[in-house]
Order: structure tokens, then C-alpha cells, then sequence
């Protein structure tokens, strides 16, 4: 509370300062900056006491503070802080590669894929099917050939089932959870985020070729592109990780800092080598754990330090991003679309979890924590409004409201089914190490300052 | 290549270039590192490979104002005041007295020289007069750290050389952060614009309500990933609303970090989320100050740089000395050791920096250049400036035989003593400075 209340006094005294200043984004940035990861830790924490997920205090944050409400935020301040999103994003999808350990996919693989087979098989139809019924509802397919609307109701479909590793890797790091649910949910989201990707081009390729895009550039379908976006991006993470694990069997200094740099610069290869970058972070991740030996892991406990307040500043600007416009506009198609998601989520993990012989908590909690959605469905969709500019818009916009919906109700459910399954715990991940944050830097004779 | 991706190379080769390469060197040479950066910020910038070109560097300069609060935190942080009430008040008057002198000096005739040389009012001339006197005046704490670190525990030299550099940067900050209040253009805000006197009291403000709004915040915070969180909030926060307001973010983070290191509960803790940062972001200064040189657009200009340079160094041998005189210190201090005090660091970069980013260009980047170059010529020198000082003052108690044999021990370089737990000296948190082993 009284954190709160500073909160409130740090608001006043924002808006005192403002009008003595020229209010241009790049001026803006830093302060207000500051003030949103202030914000959203202090919310997260009332959250947190209201035994909600910290991560929905964040988004809550980021959302009040952010252009929909009270634009303390505005739009061209949160453009202007997208890099850090995007570093964000990186950090997460490379942390999470490393929680995917080669001895757990290689004992529970077999568990995970036949979850994800029935629920990501069944998601998909289901949602495909009912964009296909309720399509009048989305103005540029109200009165499009049903072909096209067979064509783009399989993209969204495609886009739509997509599961949110940030949310999943936020969650498990804030509550420190590490038994048979949260191990299953973690396999089969980072497992899906593979498939999805694949999926996804594979999809956009046959959109491409039966409704050809009108923006240039695009009308020709380039498969080998595709192919190269999803290996390009495996080998290229392979050679990263092997990278990665060399200096740390050889180096291993200030683990901290490299984990953000590491984070960045791969964000960055990918980008120059047009490999698809998530995917490419999650395999350089695995194989930097699996091929550093013991090592791997003290990446990843720094990565987890570094993680908290990336996590902060990640979910904030996320929430500064929502657009209840887009909820309201379009509730009569969001609402059962989400509901659709949500019972057959349910219920491929229902199938997939009774076909692979589960054992009863992972078979009834699961589900609540593949609900949320994120990062990678937003940049799905910009890709989606990128190629096809009206009727991806219209997707992109519908899209952004499940996100609205899913990414706050998510975190609740997966938190939920952690408590349900006992699987909470009381010493959360990043705090497991704290004595790493305090190695002697202060007290050592030999630190200085650099001034 | 992007530039962004060159950066994160830079700094990340940087990284292994200080761990692997330059620690051995500096060990063995008694060199300080972090100049050599400023180098490679110049070479990546528009004016040499255009890497760098002026929108990235534009895109980048929030991150730019956040090193300056980050240097200017760690200044303010130096000031613990339980530990600083048990120092003697003559040596605070030499500290004090020493840098004041300095300041004075140097901001008189460089004022003298612009307005000779090129013909300025006194008033125009006077912001970048003061402008270098705030940078000769600051020191970099590197040499005397590296120094302290070589010996088991510090003499009456290395105290009052620890004191005057802290007292140093204080005053460096604190006149240059008031210069900047007049040199601050007009607002057209809704009421008034704010008198130069009341500029400078929102910049003073801003560092006292918002360290004690953040001391309060922080409360008895132990968890390190919230107290990282806290911490850089409130100096991205603090330094980002002094740099808004066009004046400076170092000063406003400076009593920031007063406040924090003298209120909080877990000062060590504290200190110890910002030190974290303290390398990369001493790195990311040096390379975007390096890329944001040009040179001055004046004839000539190299003469107030060498006059600086020059000037610099005599005003500080000479005002330690009439300062120890003064205050009847000379047995303990020597007259020379004003010559500790003559490295400078990462201050006086992120001083000029934020000079050029506040003052006229075509005065700024002669500032600038000044800032620079004596970075370049004293930091490599630092620790061996400051051994130089130490050593000769142990001389005759060397001779005497109990006392000698003491000293011999005193100074064995803590780098071949074994760690306290025994196991290996090399660490996670190796220091930016590396001091010598002979």
C-alpha cells in the first residue's frame, strides 16, 4: 500500500514536470519509462498479495497507465520502446529453450506430443469451423466467396491456437513451480510454439497461392523461404548454443550481462539471416544447456535473474498495448471465439492426456495453463496485416482482442491450476540464487566505480 | 550489419578483450582500462565508418541519459555520511580547498581564452569556461581504488586521496549541474518560465524528493530481483526527468543516490544492484561518446584543448599543494600529491557529454574534445599517477628495519595473496580496473 501511495505522489509529480518540458517521444521515453516499471512492480505486487499472478498486476499497470486509459503512456512513446520488448521477447524464448532439457524431452517426449497432437488438432478445427459460421461478423469477409473465407479462416485458425512461452516462463518463474503440471505445460507450449510456426507458414504458403496477396512483393510464393525460416532457424541456433557453450566451458564471466547480450545478439542474427527468431532462440537455448555441460545451468539461473525485471517491463508494455476498443468492437465474435479456444483446449487435453495415460493432475490442470496468448501471436498477426492489408487488418484487430481476453485471463488459470495441483511453491526461481546477485562487488577490494 | 548488432558485438567482444586479454596486461603494466573505448566509439561513429550514423545515435540516446544518471548514482553513493563524520575536518578543507581551487583556476583562464581567442563576451564565454573547470576538477576514483586494492590496508595518503576524489566529483557535478540551469533555453510553459534560480531548485529537487520517494519505496526491500527492479526504475526515472527538463541528469542522480546510500536499510545491497550495471553501461557511454565526437567547427581549435590539458594538470599539482601548505599537512601529504588526483574517467566524459548535448554546438564539442582527450592521456596512467604518489612517502620508513619489514608485507599485492575461503581468486565480478601486480 504504501508503495501505492508513492506511486500516486510519483504520478502528481510527472505531471507537474511535463509541461516544462518539449514532449517528443524520444525526451519522454526514459521518464515515463521509469515510471512504468515503478508502476508495474507496485501493481504486480498488490496483485500478488490479492494472490493473483504478479504478471496480471504488470499487464493491469501497463493498461491503466498506457493510451486506453489514463495515457500517461502514449502510443508514440511505446513505439518508440519496442526494442525493448523486443529484448524482452528474446530473452524469454532463449530462457525457455533452456528449461526444455534433453533428458526430460527425451523421457516425457512421447507425453507431450500426444497432448499437443490432440490439443493443438482439435483447437485448430474447432476454431476454423467457427470462424467459417461466423464470418459476417468480420466486414471484410462478410461477403467474401466462401473459398476465401474457407482460405482465411484456416490462417486464423493457424494463428489462433498459438500459446504464449512468456506467460508460461513469467509464470513459472514468479511462483517457482517445477512439478508434473508446470513441467508438462511448459514441454507442450514450447513444443507448440515449434509446430505453430511451422504450421503457420505452411499456411501462409497455401493463402498466398489460392487468394494471392495484393501488396508487392508477395504474390510470389517462395516455399524455400519458409523452409529456410524454420531450419535456417534450427541450425543457426544449434551453431549459437554450441557457441554459447564453448564460453561457458571456457569463460564463464559475468553471466548477467552476457545473458542479456546473448539475448540481443541472437535477436539480431535472426533477423539478418531471416530465420524465424523465436524458434531459433528456444533451439540455441536447448543446446547451450545441453552441450555446456553443468555449466548450462548457470546460465540459466542468471538468465532467470536477469528475467525478473525484463518480465516487468515485457508484460507492462504488453499491457500499454491493449486495445479494449478492439474487445468491444468485436465481443459478439471475441467472446465465442475465446469460449470455443478454451473448451477445446480442454478438451484435446483431455484426449491427448487419457491417450498418453497421464497421470490425473496433469490430466485436469493442464489445459488452464496452454489458455494464454502473447508475444508470438501478436507478431503472427502483424504478419498476417503485413501480406493481406485489409482482411489481415480485420484479423489482426480480432486477434488483438482474444490476446486482450487471453493474456489476463491465462495467468489467473494456469496460477489456479498450480494451486490446485500443489505445485506451488514457496521460493520462486529466480530467488533460488540469490547469492549469485551478491557476489563481492562492493565489498571486494578490487571493484571501483567507473567514474 | 545493423547497428545494434555491431554495438552488442562491440560490447560483447569488449567484454572478453577486458577478461581474458587485458587483465594480464594491466596486471603487469599497472594499466587502467576504459579509454580504449572511446577510441572504438569514434572509429564505429559518422565521422570515421559511419556504423553508427547520427539517427542511431539519436534512437540510442535514452540509453545514453541513463549512463549519466547510473555515473552519477555511483558518485552519490560514495558519500555514506556515518563513515564520513569520522574524517578529520583538515582533510575535508583539503579536499574541499583542492577542488574549489582547481574549479576556479582552470574555469577562469579557459573563460580568459574563449573570450580572447574568439572574441566572446565574458557571459557567452563563461559557459564553456565553467563547463571545463567542472571537468578538470573531477577525477576518476579508478587509480586510487586499483592502489587501495594492492595493499592490505590503507595509510593516511590513500584516505585523503579516496576523500578529495569523491569531494572532486562532487564539486564537478554540482557546478556543472548549475551551469546547466543557465544555460537551459526559455520554456513557454502555461504559467511562466522558471527563473534560473528556480531551475535550480527543481534540479536539486528532483534528486531530493525523488531519493526520498525511492528510499521509501525500496522500504526494507532484501529481494535482489526487486530491489534491481526498484533501483533502475528510480534512476531511469530521475535521470529521465532531469534530462526532460534539459538540465542535468547527473546532478539529479547524484543526490539520488546520497539519499539512498544514507537511508536505506540495505545500503550494501544497494550498492550492489548498481555497481552490477556499472560496467556494460560504462562501456555503452565511452562507445557513444567516442561515436558522437566531431570535431570542432572552430580554427584552431586544438589550442584551448592543449591550454586545458596543460592547465589542468598544473592547477592541480599546484592547488593540492598551496592547499596542504594552508592547512600545515605537508609532512603527511607531500607537495606532489596533487599528481594522484590528475586521472580522469567516465565523470568527465559523461560531463562533456551532457555538455554537448545542452550547450552550443560550436562550443561543445571543443568541451568535449578537451574531456577526451585528457581521458585518453591520464586514465591509462591512473594507478601508476597514484603509486607515485604513495610510494615515496613509505620511503624512510622503509629503513627503519621493524617498520620496513611491515611495509613490505603492507604492500604485497592482494593479487598473489590466497582468497579467504581458499578457493579461486578470479571471480564472477571482475573489477573494470586492474591493478598491478609487481
Amino acid at each position: 500500500m504504501r508503495r501505492a501511495v508513492i506511486l500516486v505522489l510519483l504520478y502528481a509529480g510527472l505531471q507537474l514536470v511535463f509541461p516544462l518540458g518539449a514532449r517528443r517521444p524520444e525526451t519522454l521515453a526514459l521518464p515515463i519509462f521509469g515510471f512504468l516499471i515503478l508502476a508495474a512492480y507496485t501493481v504486480g505486487e498488490l496483485a500478488g498479495s490479492a494472490r493473483l499472478p504478479k504478471l496480471v498486476g504488470y499487464l493491469a499497470a501497463g493498461f491503466v497507465f498506457g493510451p486506453a486509459v489514463l495515457g500517461t503512456v502514449p502510443v508514440d512513446v511505446v513505439d518508440f520502446l519496442e526494442p525493448v520488448s523486443e529484448l524482452a521477447v528474446a530473452l524469454i524464448a532463449f530462457l525457455a529453450g533452456a528449461e526444455l532439457q534433453w533428458k526430460e524431452l527425451r523421457d516425457r517426449g512421447v507425453v507431450i506430443l500426444k497432448l499437443l497432437g490432440a490439443e493443438l488438432g482439435l483447437t485448430f478445427l474447432a476454431l476454423t469451423l467457427t470462424l467459417m459460421a461466423m464470418h459476417s461478423f468480420v466486414p471484410s469477409l462478410a461477403n467474401a466467396p466462401m473459398r476465401e473465407v474457407v482460405v482465411f479462416a484456416v490462417l486464423f485458425g493457424s494463428v489462433a491456437i498459438v500459446h504464449s512461452p512468456a506467460v508460461t516462463m513469467a509464470m513459472l518463474s514468479e511462483t517457482g513451480a517445477r512439478g508434473p503440471v508446470a513441467r508438462t505445460t511448459l514441454g507442450v507450449v514450447l513444443v507448440a510454439d515449434v509446430a505453430v510456426v511451422v504450421l503457420f507458414s505452411l499456411t501462409l504458403a497455401m493463402t498466398r497461392i489460392l487468394v494471392p496477396a495484393p501488396t508487392s512483393g508477395a504474390e510470389a510464393v517462395a516455399l524455400l523461404t519458409i523452409v529456410w525460416e524454420v531450419v535456417g532457424a534450427v541450425l543457426v541456433g544449434a551453431v549459437l548454443g554450441g557457441l554459447i557453450a564453448m564460453y561457458l566451458r571456457f569463460f564463464e564471466h559475468q553471466l548477467f550481462i552476457f545473458a542479456l547480450i546473448v539475448a540481443y545478439f541472437a535477436a539480431e542474427i535472426a533477423g539478418l539471416l531471416h530465420v524465424e527468431r523465436l524458434l531459433m532462440l528456444l533451439v540455441a537455448g536447448f543446446v547451450a544447456e545441453a552441450a555446456a555441460g553443468g555449466k548450462g545451468e548457470k546460465l540459466r539461473h542468471s538468465m532467470e535473474r536477469a528475467a525478473a525485471p525484463v518480465f516487468v517491463v515485457f508484460f507492462a508494455l504488453a499491457g500499454a498495448a491493449i486495445q479494449p476498443d478492439a474487445v468491444v468492437d468485436m465481443w459478439l465474435l471475441v467472446i465465442p471465439l475465446c469460449l470455443v479456444r478454451a473448451a477445446s483446449i480442454w478438451g484435446g487435453t483431455r484426449i491427448g492426456a487419457t491417450w498418453a495415460g497421464t497421470a490425473e493432475p496433469e490430466r485436469r490442470y493442464v489445459w488452464m495453463g496452454l489458455l494464454s496468448q502473447a508475444g508470438v501471436a501478436i507478431g503472427l498477426a502483424a504478419i498476417v496485416s503485413s501480406v493481406y492489408p485489409q482482411r489481415g487488418e480485420d484479423l489482426q484487430t480480432l486477434f488483438l482482442a482474444m490476446i486482450a481476453i487471453n493474456q489476463v485471463v491465462g495467468p489467473i488459470l494456469f496460477r489456479r491450476a498450480l494451486q490446485k495441483s500443489g505445485e506451488l511453491s514457496d521460493t520462486p526461481l529466480g530467488h533460488t540464487h540469490d547469492h549469485e546477485a551478491f557476489t563481492p562487488s562492493a565489498g571486494s577490494p578490487r571493484s571501483t566505480s567507473p567514474a | 550489419m545493423t547497428a545494434t548488432l555491431v554495438l552488442v558485438l562491440v560490447i560483447a567482444l569488449a567484454y572478453l578483450a577486458t577478461h581474458v586479454l587485458y587483465d594480464w596486461v594491466a596486471k603487469r603494466y599497472k594499466i587502467v582500462s576504459g579509454a580504449e573505448y572511446l577510441v572504438l566509439g569514434y572509429l564505429l561513429g559518422p565521422q570515421v565508418s559511419g556504423i553508427f550514423d547520427q539517427q542511431v545515435l539519436q534512437g540510442f540516446a535514452p540509453l545514453t541519459t541513463l549512463t549519466l544518471g547510473w555515473v552519477g548514482v555511483l558518485v552519490g553513493m560514495q558519500f555514506h555520511l556515518p563513515q564520513l563524520i569520522k574524517v578529520p575536518g583538515q582533510s575535508w578543507r583539503i579536499a574541499f580547498g583542492e577542488s574549489l581551487l582547481t574549479l576556479a583556476l582552470v574555469a577562469g583562464v579557459m573563460t580568459w581564452l574563449f573570450s580572447a581567442f574568439y572574441a566572446l563576451p565574458t557571459r557567452v564565454a563563461l559557459g564553456p569556461g565553467i563547463a571545463l573547470g567542472a571537468i578538470a576538477a573531477s577525477v576518476t576514483p579508478a587509480g586510487v581504488q586499483a592502489m587501495a586494492s594492492l595493499m592490505r590496508s590503507k595509510g593516511a595518503v590513500l584516505h585523503q586521496l579516496e576523500l578529495a576524489t569523491n569531494v572532486n566529483n562532487l564539486v564537478a557535478i554540482s557546478a556543472f549541474g548549475l551551469l546547466l540551469c543557465f544555460l537551459r533555453p526559455p520554456v513557454f510553459a502555461t504559467f511562466r518560465t522558471p527563473t534560473v534560480t528556480e531551475w535550480a531548485v527543481i534540479a536539486v529537487g528532483i534528486g531530493i524528493v525523488g531519493g526520498a520517494l525511492f528510499h521509501l519505496f525500496l522500504g526494507n526491500e532484501k529481494n535482489p530481483d526487486r530491489l534491481v527492479i526498484s533501483v533502475a526504475g528510480a534512476v531511469i526515472l530521475a535521470s529521465g526527468t532531469a534530462a526532460y527538463l534539459r538540465l542535468s541528469p547527473i546532478l539529479s542522480a547524484m543526490i539520488v543516490g546520497f539519499i539512498l546510500v544514507n537511508t536505506s536499510g540495505n545500503r550494501e545491497r544497494v550498492e550492489n544492484v548498481v555497481k552490477h550495471a556499472e560496467r556494460p553501461l560504462y562501456f555503452v557511454l565511452l562507445v557513444f561518446a567516442g561515436a558522437m565526437w566531431q570535431p570542432p567547427r572552430q580554427p584552431v581549435w586544438f589550442i584551448p584543448v592543449l591550454v586545458f590539458l596543460g592547465w589542468r594538470a598544473m592547477a592541480k599539482i599546484g592547488a593540492a599543494r598551496l592547499v596542504t601548505r594552508w592547512n600545515g599537512a605537508m609532512p603527511m601529504l607531500g607537495p606532489h600529491w596533487g599528481r594522484a588526483l590528475m586521472g580522469q574517467g567516465a565523470l568527465a566524459i559523461a560531463l562533456s557529454l551532457d555538455y554537448v548535448e545542452h550547450a552550443e554546438p560550436r562550443f561543445g564539442y571543443i568541451v568535449f574534445s578537451a574531456a577526451a582527450l585528457s581521458v585518453l592521456l591520464t586514465e591509462f596512467a591512473a594507478l601508476r599517477l597514484v603509486s607515485s604518489v604513495t610510494e615515496p612517502l613509505l620511503e624512510p620508513l622503509k629503513r627503519i628495519p621493524i617498520a620496513g619489514r611491515y611495509l613490505r608485507e603492507e604492500l604485497r599485492p592482494s593479487a598473489e595473496l590466497p582468497p579467504p575461503d581458499g578457493s579461486s581468486a578470479t571471480t564472477d565480478e571482475q573489477p573494470v580496473v586492474r591493478g598491478s601486480s609487481d
